[in-house]
């Protein structure tokens, strides 16, 4: 990626988040219902329309969208990002206690994830037609169809309370109380990876070098691990950071179920709660987030690419936007 | 400037105390106990609002001159003697010794006057303070004697019992370091409370409403069973049942599903105490909506099987009742009658009777040429949207009555309620909070000119529903000028019928409170009727 | 109707599941004569009654019948999903035709709002909406409609732009076609056969978009009869009464599968190539 390019996808990142932020800010000035009034009714009072207006005043609510919207993106700028209505803490560092959190399950699932999809995907790729194949592509199947939020609570139904094995709701430090949540997200996402990983193996069976490789008699074990899934895998890679960016942005309903204390849950309650310096704090994060993991993925991808243009011609190479983002969605909804 | 110092140099060495404490003296204080509950509050400053002041003494931090005991009767606390003029308005208490708070400062008068005139000076004239301390008590002025370490609280007005008002969460005691007015306390005090009771906070995360609490090592009355208390935030009931049992908690209050409460219950491993609380269930009614009309009131009543809901929708977590205050008190609620008791036909008779009938043959009848559509607004506590998932039900299938649920959060439902956007509210409230019914009763009394009606233009009404009943305003007036106990309680239960005879409200039920425990890690949790006191040094760890 | 025969003996799978997809779709029609009880009576003295030869499903905890309840279900699920899936075609095709014909500032500016909806997590952003405009079903398609459209858009303008310099349409252009004419005549028969085959596949996802939604609270209100939302009811019940949300989800997961296995063998019918 050049200068001029890097530049551009900048240029980008700002006009999508200037984009997106307007839209959200628009929607909640839109939106029914007084934020001050509920603002008074935290405290379980409403005082009178004389001093719900000097508020409305005093927050500038009376203003015009625009120079509202100016107002909140410029005190962004300086790292005000307002105050949140329902819990009265800057929304910066209600949203900065709960990025780690979110940040951890998201990797966590990430790597679970990875542990299910790429065994199975190379099995069933290798073993193409056989039992193993048809139970695999069963199973990515299934993983595909079910509801996220069904798995989870089908899983706290099992394991957490029925056996006992691991907490049902995530209190406390450690990874055991992530571990639920982190597998329900994990599930969906590795039916698709594992489906990926099969394409990906097959195609690469079908290159030329491997049939010449076999035709030079060379074992089968050292082509399938010295060269079909090095080639097949390494894209992955660059997947798993734009999956890593939805994950931060998708585990709304994981973190609910089992009362995660993480952005998405915040994200709820913020909605429930109609407030909306908390919403627009959160979707204007969530989008920085995503787009520099997406640019950062981009530019390793970079890197990867050079050696990769000879064997992997089949994997959308920096059109990340159409095939990868299959599973780019895996973390949504 | 110099008190300041002297403060600061006194927090200095608590804290060296503490910090050296854990090494030398603290073996007492090893247990920790892991408490999930509810969390309504992320302040704990009794002049923020009336959650945060119950938070402090739910939570063991905050105490107040005196507690209520499960009878109503009143206990002791920081105050030891008390002595009361003969004209009832000059109260004189005296402060205990030798009580400090958990940064070791003495609670001494003095200290306690200056909570107490912080108190009530924030919240008349801040906007960021609304607890409403002086709705309880007429304060004319508030002094400290130290030489004999007392307290002089005159009112304005005759006061029966005054040491059961101050038994009320807002008059808690917190250390405010001679600041009476918070001026120069920025950022208030919402989580830095410091104040007398067992434990003392020691951090709380807002966002996940989540604390630590340590024992306080001054507390006065004896030694503190747990060195650390971890209080998470559970918002669901079957949530907080689930980790009781998978042992992440090892304490938690009001498990209000049935089923689970019944799981727990035929468990040897938790201990289960249930007591009749202060509180009932109900739905407020707007009589300024389509709920002005008195058959369509009197049908809804006869139409909704409360035993029913009290005993199977809710499994027993409330008890069917007449009267808007719980039998469990001392008002003889069986002189009530109820004109409107279940009965399903006669409830859609009525209807027919009076040509609320459905005229356009779409299942939903009509008043004034309009489809009845109830607009019942509720949230997810204390199963107050199982009854109004029974109540929409029962009224749409039976009697033809559409409803329209709204699940909120409390917040939010508060905010409609006081705007009138409502025909049904859910409400779950405490009755006789400071020791009788004044206040509660206060949501039906219409006042002198109307004076009482809440709007934005009079804030400080409390009437929300627009109930406007002569009847009912005189007896409360009456109640309100006697100082006679007999009498008093007599014209309470006269209240309670007439707003049973105007369907005023429709009760639900008397709740229930529970405080569940994993009895091989915990004694002595016991439910108080007064769910001020979750957390008390009763509790401590199973031998 | 020989042809018609054969081509359904031809492509089993594709036929299979298509008679699946219509038994769905009969089963949300005829609810009423199919499910044994009211779905919204609710028997209070019958709360949370494990399954049995008389509540196939158990009861819920205002004694409905669950299993009336579910088969329900299907007519808000489904008709909220297809609904919702041809509310993103149109949005999305309509759009993404303009702009692929027209170019110019009528593609930038569609195409630069594609951009930023695309570089979002999408869900993200449907919550938000959703939760803004109020909860209710109607609003839950509208806020995935508008976080979905994108896609369609893309796909209609690379496929217009493909044919738009061709030969024929050259030809119309000189004769004097209208450009409505144009577009009604050439763009729209080329483009849909693509589109329709994505819109077809996209059934399954959308449907648990929906049901996450309400879910959340942010879809499908009580007391209706909605898969997700009984799921969510269900929640609260999970230690007494886990029939609450085992069936709703196996109802999702069944008609999940079903959509996605018909779209998938609708692509293998029209697109051989891919196994």
């Amino acid at each position: 990626m050049s200068k001029k390019q890097l530049g551009g996808r900048l240029l980008q990142i700002v006009i999508v988040l200037v984009g997106i932020s307007f839209l959200t800010f628009a929607l909640t000035y839109l939106a029914p219902g007084d934020p001050v009034r509920s603002m008074y009714a935290v405290n379980g009072t409403i005082p009178s329309e004389a001093v719900l207006e000097a508020t409305r005043e005093e927050m500038g609510l009376n203003d015009p969208l625009l120079v509202q919207y100016w107002n909140w993106l410029t005190g962004c700028l300086h790292g005000d990002f307002g105050t949140s209505y329902s819990l009265k803490t800057p929304v910066l560092t209600l949203l900065s206690s709960r990025l780690l959190p979110t940040l951890k399950l998201a990797l966590l699932s990430l790597l679970m994830m990875l542990v299910i999809a790429v065994p199975l995907g190379m099995i069933s790729a290798v073993y193409r037609g056989s039992v193993a194949d048809y139970i695999i592509r069963g199973y990515t199947f299934l993983g595909v169809s079910m509801p996220n939020f069904w798995v989870g609570l089908l899983l706290a139904y099992y394991i957490g309370m029925k056996l006992g094995w691991l907490p049902v709701i995530s209190i406390g430090t450690g990874i055991k109380p992530m571990i639920l949540p982190a597998l329900t997200l994990a599930f969906p996402m590795s039916a698709k990876y594992a489906r990926q990983v099969r394409t990906a193996v097959l195609e690469e069976l079908n290159q030329d070098y491997v049939s010449g490789a076999r035709a030079r008699g060379i074992k089968e074990s050292r082509i399938l691990w010295r060269h079909v899934f090095p080639n097949s895998l390494l894209p992955l890679i660059t997947m798993l950071g734009l999956s890593l960016g939805s994950l931060l942005g998708g585990t709304a309903v994981v973190e609910v179920i089992f009362s995660y204390p993480g952005l998405g849950s915040l994200a709820v309650s913020a909605i429930s709660s109609m407030d909306y310096p908390l919403i627009q704090g959160y979707v204007l994060w969530i989008a920085l987030i995503y787009m520099v993991v997406n640019l950062v993925v981009d530019l390793s991808y970079n890197l990867v690419d050079p050696r990769m243009k000879k064997n992997t011609p089949s994997l959308n190479r920096g059109s990340k936007r159409n095939a990868p983002s299959g599973a780019v969605g895996a973390g949504q909804s | 400037m110099k008190k300041l110092k002297k403060a600061l140099a006194a927090v200095l060495a608590a804290a060296m105390v503490m910090s050296v404490s854990p090494v030398t003296s603290m073996a007492a204080f090893d247990d920790t106990l892991n408490f999930g509950c509810y969390v309504y509050s992320t302040s704990f400053d009794p002049a923020a609002y009336q959650n945060a002041a119950w938070q402090g003494v739910r939570w063991g931090i905050t105490e107040c001159l005196f507690k209520f005991n499960d009878d109503m009767s009143v206990e002791p606390l920081l105050c030891d003697t008390y002595e009361v003029s003969d004209d009832k308005m000059t109260w004189t208490f005296h402060i205990r010794e030798g009580v400090q708070f958990s940064n070791g400062d003495a609670c001494d008068a003095q200290a306690v006057a200056d909570s107490l005139n912080r108190l009530f000076y924030v919240c008349a004239n801040s906007d960021d303070y609304s607890s409403t301390p002086a709705g309880y008590i007429d304060m004319a002025s508030i002094e400290a004697d130290t030489d004999a370490n007392t307290v002089t609280i005159v009112t304005n007005t005759a006061v029966a019992d005054l040491t059961a008002t101050l038994c009320f969460p807002f008059y808690s005691i917190i250390d405010v370091y001679g600041d009476t007015t918070d001026a120069e306390h920025e950022g208030g005090y919402a989580t830095s409370v410091i104040a007398t009771g067992p434990y003392a906070l020691s951090s709380f995360d807002a966002t996940t409403k989540s604390g630590t609490m340590v024992a306080n090592e001054y507390y006065w009355k004896e030694e503190v069973p747990y060195g650390t208390v971890n209080v998470t935030f559970i918002e669901d009931d079957s949530t907080k049942a689930m980790s009781l049992m998978s042992g992440l908690i090892d304490l938690t209050e009001n498990v209000t599903t049935s089923s689970d409460l019944a799981t727990l219950e035929a468990s040897d491993a938790y201990y289960v105490s249930q007591s009749s609380s202060l509180r009932s269930g109900f739905a407020y009614i707007n009589m300024d909506g389509i709920l002005g009309n008195d058959t369509l009131r009197q049908a809804i009543r006869m139409a909704i099987d409360s035993t029913t809901m009290c005993e199977i929708t809710v499994g027993g977590m409330y008890t069917a009742g007449v009267g808007i205050l719980p039998s469990s008190l001392i008002y003889e609620d069986e002189d009530l009658d109820n004109p409107y008791a279940y009965d399903l036909e006669a409830a859609v008779a009525l209807l027919d009777e009076a040509g609320i009938v459905d005229t356009d043959g779409d299942g939903v009848r009509e008043l004034d040429g309009e489809n009845i559509n109830l607009n019942y607004i509720t949230y997810n506590n204390r199963c107050l949207s199982d009854f109004a998932a029974a109540i929409q039900s029962t009224l749409s299938q039976y009697l033809g009555i559409g409803v329209s649920v709204n699940s909120t959060d409390s917040d939010t439902e508060w905010m409609l309620m006081q705007s009138g956007e409502y025909d049904l509210c859910d409400s779950n409230w405490t009755t006789v909070g400071t020791g009788d019914p004044t206040a509660f009763l206060l949501n039906w009394y219409g006042g002198t000119d109307g004076s009482n009606f809440y709007s934005t233009e009079n804030p400080d009404g409390t009437n929300y529903c627009n109930y406007d009943s002569d009847e009912f305003d005189a007896l409360y007036e009456q109640f309100i000028a006697s100082t006679d106990t007999d009498e008093r309680n007599a014209l309470v239960v006269e209240m309670e019928q007439v707003l049973v005879n105007d369907c005023a409200v429709l009760l639900h039920g008397y709740y229930n409170s529970t405080m569940i425990s994993n009895a091989s890690k915990v004694t002595g949790a016991e439910i108080a009727t007064f769910d001020y006191y979750w957390l008390s040094t009763d509790i401590k760890p199973a031998e | 109707m020989r042809k018609n025969l054969e081509f359904l003996k031809k492509h089993k799978a594709f036929t299979v599941f298509a008679l699946l997809a219509i038994a769905l779709a009969l089963v949300a029609i005829f609810a009423p004569y199919i499910a044994p009880y009211d779905p919204y009576e609710a028997i209070l003295t019958d709360a949370l009654q494990a399954p049995s030869s008389t509540h196939w499903f158990g009861t819920d905890k205002l004694g409905r019948d669950l299993f009336s309840r579910v088969i329900y279900g299907s007519r808000i699920s489904l008709s909220s999903a297809l609904i919702l899936v041809a509310c993103i075609f149109v949005v999305g095709s309509v759009l993404g035709i303009l702009a692929g014909y027209f170019g110019g500032w009528v593609d930038a500016v569609i195409m630069r709002i594609a951009d930023m909806m695309i570089s979002f997590p999408g869900m993200v952003l449907a919550i938000a909406i959703a939760g803004i405009l109020g909860a209710s079903i109607t609003n839950a398609v509208i806020a995935i409609t508008a976080v979905s459209w994108t896609k369609y858009a893309r796909l209609a303008r690379s496929l217009v732009l493909k044919i738009k310099n061709c030969d024929y349409i050259a030809a119309a252009r000189v004769t004097g076609s209208t450009t409505p004419h144009i577009l009604y005549t050439y763009l729209f028969p080329n483009v849909m056969p693509t589109l329709m085959v994505t819109a077809f596949t996209d059934i399954g996802s959308m449907m648990l978009e929906l049901a996450g939604l309400s879910f959340l609270g942010f879809g499908a209100q009580a007391p209706q009869a909605e898969w997700g939302l009984m799921l969510s009811e269900g929640r609260s019940y999970m230690q007494a009464a886990p029939w609450m949300m085992l069936y709703p989800g196996l109802a999702i997961l069944v008609t999940v599968v079903i959509f996605n296995l018909l779209g998938d063998s609708l692509r293998d019918v029209l697109d051989p190539r891919d196994e």
